[in-house]
C-alpha cells in the first residue's frame, strides 16, 4: 500500500528527475556564485517571516523596523549628469537619523543613490563597487555605466520577492558612452533615461524638475534646479528631509558640491524667489 | 452529523494533509537603552544595566557594553541572545584577525565587518541595535551605529534600544547644539560647534539616563560607562532608581 | 496598464506596444521599448510583471540566437512560438514562475506566410489575426472584429492600428505616452517612424 502511495507523492525520486530535468533555471532558490551567502530561517515560507518581522506597513507593531522614505533624483544634461539626494532616514514615524549619506561613491566615475532599504542599497552598491574594480582588473578597461547596472539588476533579481527594497540610480561617464543613468530597482526593472526622481518625494521632486528642466542648462543652473527639486521635495513629504547632497558627474569623474542643511536653504531660497507662500516668516 | 459544521462534512473530514508547522517566534526583547558619544579624543559607550522581559525584571545588573580589545567598545541592544551572538562572533573574528594579520583591528574595518555579521542575516535578522565606539587612525573619537540589518554611518553620537526616542533629541540639543543659537547675535547666528570635554560628556550621560529610567519601564537600575582614550579603556559605573 | 496589440495582415504583422514605463503613480520614462529581435523575421512583445518582462524576454532572445548560431538556419515562427510556450510552461510549475504575457509576430521565409501568436504566462497560445493584452483588449478587438480583412496589406494595417490608436487615445483613464509601432514581413523587423 505505501508502496503506492509513494509513487504519487511529491517526493517520489523519479517525480524529482523529471522536474530537475535541465530547467535549472527556474530554480529561484539563491545560489549566487558572485555574492556572499546569506542565512535563512530554517522554514517553510521565509518571506512571509521576514515580513511579519520587518515590514511595518503589514504589521505596524513589528520589532525589527527597516528604514525608509527618501527623495533622490538624478538627471542628465549638456554639462553631463546631476545627481542631488536628501539625507532623512525613517523607521515608522520615528527619524532615525538626518545625516545619512544616499549617495555611494562606487568609484571615481560611478555614483549610486540609495532609496529603499538602507542596508540593502549601502550592501550591494559597495559589493557592486567590487565587482567593478575585478571587471577593471579583467578587462584592463574601466567598466561602462550599461554593465555595471547590470550586474546590480541581475543580482537584486535573484533575490526577486525575498523582500529586498531598493531603489537606486546608477549614474556614470564613460568614453563610449556619454553621460548615462540607469534606473534600476529591487522587482528587476532596469531602464536607461535623461531624468528619474526616486522615493517617497519622487512626485514633488519630478514636478519642480520637469517644469524647469532643460538640455542646454548652466553647470550653476543644474546644480541649483537639482537642490531646488530635493527641496521642494524635503518641504512637502515627511519622510524626506534632513539635509542635500549635491554632485555633477562629468567626463573626468563626479565632483561633489557640498551638503545643504535644509532649515538653512529654505529661508535662503524663499527669499531670494519669493517662493513656498504658503509659508510665513 | 452537525448541520453548522462548516469545516466538516460527509465528503471532507476536516483533516488536512498540510505539514504541522509551529509558529516560529524566535525574537523578544530584553530592553534597556545605550548611548555613544564621540569626543576629540576619546570616546564612551554606555549601557543601563537593568534586563527584562516583558514586565519582569530578570537582573540589575547585566552588563552589555563590552570591550573586546584594540581599544574598541561594542554593544548590541535589543534581543539579548542575538545581542550576544553578535558579539560573541565578533570577538572570536577578531582574535583571527590577530593571528593572522599580527595588527590591531581598525574602527573603520570592524565597521564594515560587523556590517557582514549583520547583512549575513538579511533574511534571518539579529533583532539588535548596535553600536560600536572607539578611536580612529588619527586618534579622534568614533562611534559608529547600525540598523538591524548592517547599514551604518559615523556619528558624533547615538541612542539606541528602548528609550533611544527619550535620549536622541536631547543629544540633538545638547552634542550637536541642534536649535541652539549664539547668546551675542540676538538669534541670528547658530551656535558653533565645538568637542565637549570628557567630565561633560559624563554629566550628560547621567542626565540621560537618569532622565530615561525615570519615563521609561525598561531602563534603569545602573549604569555603566565604557571610556576609551589613548591610554586604554576604563569603566565607570552609577547607580540608577531601581524601581 | 501597458498597451501590446498585433495585428497580421496578408504580407506581414504590425505590432504596437506603449511607449511608458509606469512604477508606481509616476511615469518613468516615455520611451520604452516592450518588444525584443529574436531573430531576423521574428519579433516578441511583451507586458507583465516588471522585471520577470524583460529577463524573460532576454532569456528567449538569447536561446534563439543561440539556436540560430549552432544549427547555422533562422528557426521558423511556428518554432518560435512553440518554444516561448514551452517555456512558460515549464516555469509556472517551477517555485517562481514568470508572469509575463507576449505576443509573437514573424515571418516565415520559406513559406511565405506572416504569423501571430497570443500567449499568456499560463502557457496558453493562441494563433489569431490580431491580438491584444491587456485593457487594450476591450477597447480594440471590437473595432478590429468589425474592421478587419483578411487580404489587408501591410498599409491597411497600420490604417487600422491608427483607429485603434484614437480609440485609446480617447478611452484609456492613463495617459501611455503614444505607441511604438513595428512591422515584421519578408525584409525582416522595421520600426515604423511618426507619431503614434
Amino acid at each position: 500500500m505505501n508502496s503506492i502511495a509513494q509513487q504519487f507523492r511529491h517526493t517520489n525520486p523519479a517525480h524529482e528527475a523529471f522536474q530537475d530535468n535541465d530547467n535549472e533555471f527556474f530554480e529561484s532558490g539563491v545560489d549566487l556564485k558572485m555574492a556572499p551567502s546569506i542565512t535563512v530561517p530554517p522554514i517553510s515560507q521565509p518571506t512571509e517571516f521576514l515580513r511579519a518581522h520587518t515590514d511595518d506597513a503589514s504589521n505596524p507593531d513589528c520589532k525589527i523596523k527597516i528604514a525608509h522614505g527618501t527623495t533622490t533624483l538624478a538627471f542628465r544634461f549638456k554639462e553631463g549628469i546631476i545627481v542631488a539626494v536628501d539625507s532623512r532616514a525613517t523607521a515608522g514615524d520615528w527619524i532615525a537619523s538626518q545625516t545619512v549619506n544616499k549617495v555611494i561613491r562606487i568609484n571615481p566615475f560611478l555614483l549610486g543613490t540609495m532609496a529603499g532599504g538602507a542596508a540593502d542599497c549601502q550592501y550591494w552598491e559597495t559589493w557592486l563597487g567590487t565587482q567593478c574594480r575585478l571587471h577593471e582588473l579583467r578587462e584592463k578597461e574601466r567598466i561602462s555605466v550599461a554593465a555595471a547596472s547590470k550586474i546590480l539588476g541581475n543580482l537584486v533579481y535573484q533575490y526577486k520577492g525575498m523582500g529586498l527594497s531598493m531603489g537606486t540610480m546608477v549614474c556614470g561617464f564613460t568614453k563610449k558612452e556619454g553621460p548615462t543613468i540607469y534606473y534600476v530597482d529591487s522587482d528587476g526593472s532596469r531602464l536607461k533615461g535623461d531624468m528619474f526622481c526616486v522615493g517617497s518625494g519622487q512626485t514633488f521632486a519630478y514636478g519642480v524638475l520637469d517644469s524647469n528642466y532643460k538640455w542646454d542648462l548652466s553647470v550653476e543652473d543644474a546644480l541649483y534646479l537639482g537642490k531646488r527639486s530635493i527641496l521642494a521635495a524635503q518641504h512637502r513629504d515627511a519622510y524626506s528631509g534632513g539635509s542635500i547632497n549635491l554632485y555633477h558627474v562629468t567626463e573626468s569623474g563626479w565632483v561633489y558640491h557640498g551638503n545643504f542643511d535644509f532649515d538653512d536653504t529654505f529661508w535662503k531660497v524663499k527669499a531670494s524667489e519669493g517662493s513656498f507662500n504658503n509659508v510665513d516668516a | 452529523m452537525s448541520v453548522t459544521s462548516a469545516v466538516s462534512s460527509d465528503y471532507n473530514s476536516g483533516v488536512s494533509n498540510v505539514p504541522i508547522e509551529h509558529q516560529f517566534n524566535p525574537y523578544s526583547d530584553n530592553g534597556g537603552t545605550v548611548l555613544g558619544i564621540a569626543g576629540e579624543d576619546f570616546a564612551i559607550l554606555a549601557g543601563d544595566t537593568r534586563h527584562t522581559t516583558g514586565y519582569s525584571i530578570n537582573s540589575r545588573y547585566e552588563p552589555k557594553v563590552f570591550s573586546v580589545g584594540d581599544e574598541l567598545l561594542i554593544t548590541a541592544n535589543g534581543f539579548a541572545a542575538d545581542g550576544d551572538a553578535l558579539v560573541k562572533r565578533f570577538r572570536n573574528q577578531l582574535k583571527w584577525y590577530h593571528f593572522d594579520h599580527k595588527k590591531n583591528l581598525t574602527i573603520k574595518s570592524a565597521a564594515r565587518f560587523i556590517q557582514h555579521l549583520l547583512y549575513g542575516k538579511r533574511f534571518f535578522p539579529y533583532y539588535v541595535h548596535t553600536i560600536i565606539a572607539g578611536l580612529d587612525e588619527e586618534g579622534k573619537g568614533a562611534v559608529y551605529s547600525f540598523d538591524p540589518v548592517g547599514s551604518y554611518e559615523r556619528e558624533q553620537c547615538r541612542a539606541g534600544g528602548g528609550a533611544a526616542s527619550l535620549i536622541m533629541p536631547f543629544l540633538d540639543n545638547q552634542v550637536n547644539f541642534k536649535n541652539q543659537m549664539d547668546p551675542d547675535s540676538n538669534g541670528t547666528a547658530k551656535k558653533e560647534l565645538k568637542y565637549l570635554k570628557l567630565d561633560e560628556v559624563i554629566s550628560l550621560v547621567r542626565d540621560a539616563f537618569s532622565s530615561a529610567t525615570e519615563r521609561h519601564i525598561n531602563v534603569g537600575d545602573g549604569l555603566e560607562i565604557l571610556i576609551v582614550t589613548k591610554d586604554g579603556v576604563r569603566t565607570e559605573y552609577y547607580p540608577l532608581k531601581k524601581d | 496598464m501597458d498597451i501590446v496589440l498585433g495585428i497580421k495582415v496578408s504580407d506581414g504583422v504590425v505590432i504596437a506596444t506603449s511607449k511608458a514605463a509606469t512604477r508606481g503613480i509616476s511615469i518613468l520614462k516615455d520611451t520604452d521599448d516592450k518588444t525584443r529581435d529574436l531573430s531576423d523575421h521574428n519579433l516578441m512583445a511583451f507586458t507583465g510583471e516588471s522585471g520577470d518582462t524583460v529577463q524573460f524576454a532576454e532569456y528567449i532572445q538569447a536561446n534563439i540566437q543561440l539556436y540560430n548560431m549552432r544549427e547555422g538556419h533562422e528557426l521558423s515562427p511556428y518554432a518560435v512560438s512553440h518554444f516561448v510556450r514551452n517555456t512558460l510552461a515549464k516555469s509556472l510549475r517551477s517555485r517562481k514562475p514568470y508572469q509575463v504575457n507576449a505576443l509573437l509576430a514573424g515571418y516565415d521565409t520559406d513559406k511565405k506566410t506572416p504569423s501571430l501568436s497570443w500567449i499568456d504566462y499560463l502557457g496558453t497560445k493562441a494563433d489569431l489575426p490580431y491580438a491584444a493584452h491587456g485593457y487594450a483588449a476591450f477597447y480594440t478587438l471590437s473595432l478590429l472584429d468589425h474592421h478587419y480583412r483578411k487580404d489587408m496589406t501591410v498599409e491597411d494595417g497600420l490604417r487600422l492600428l491608427k483607429l485603434c490608436n484614437k480609440e485609446l487615445n480617447t478611452r484609456m483613464p492613463i495617459d501611455f505616452k503614444g505607441l511604438q509601432v513595428k512591422v515584421v514581413n519578408k525584409d525582416g523587423v522595421k520600426v515604423v517612424d511618426g507619431e503614434w
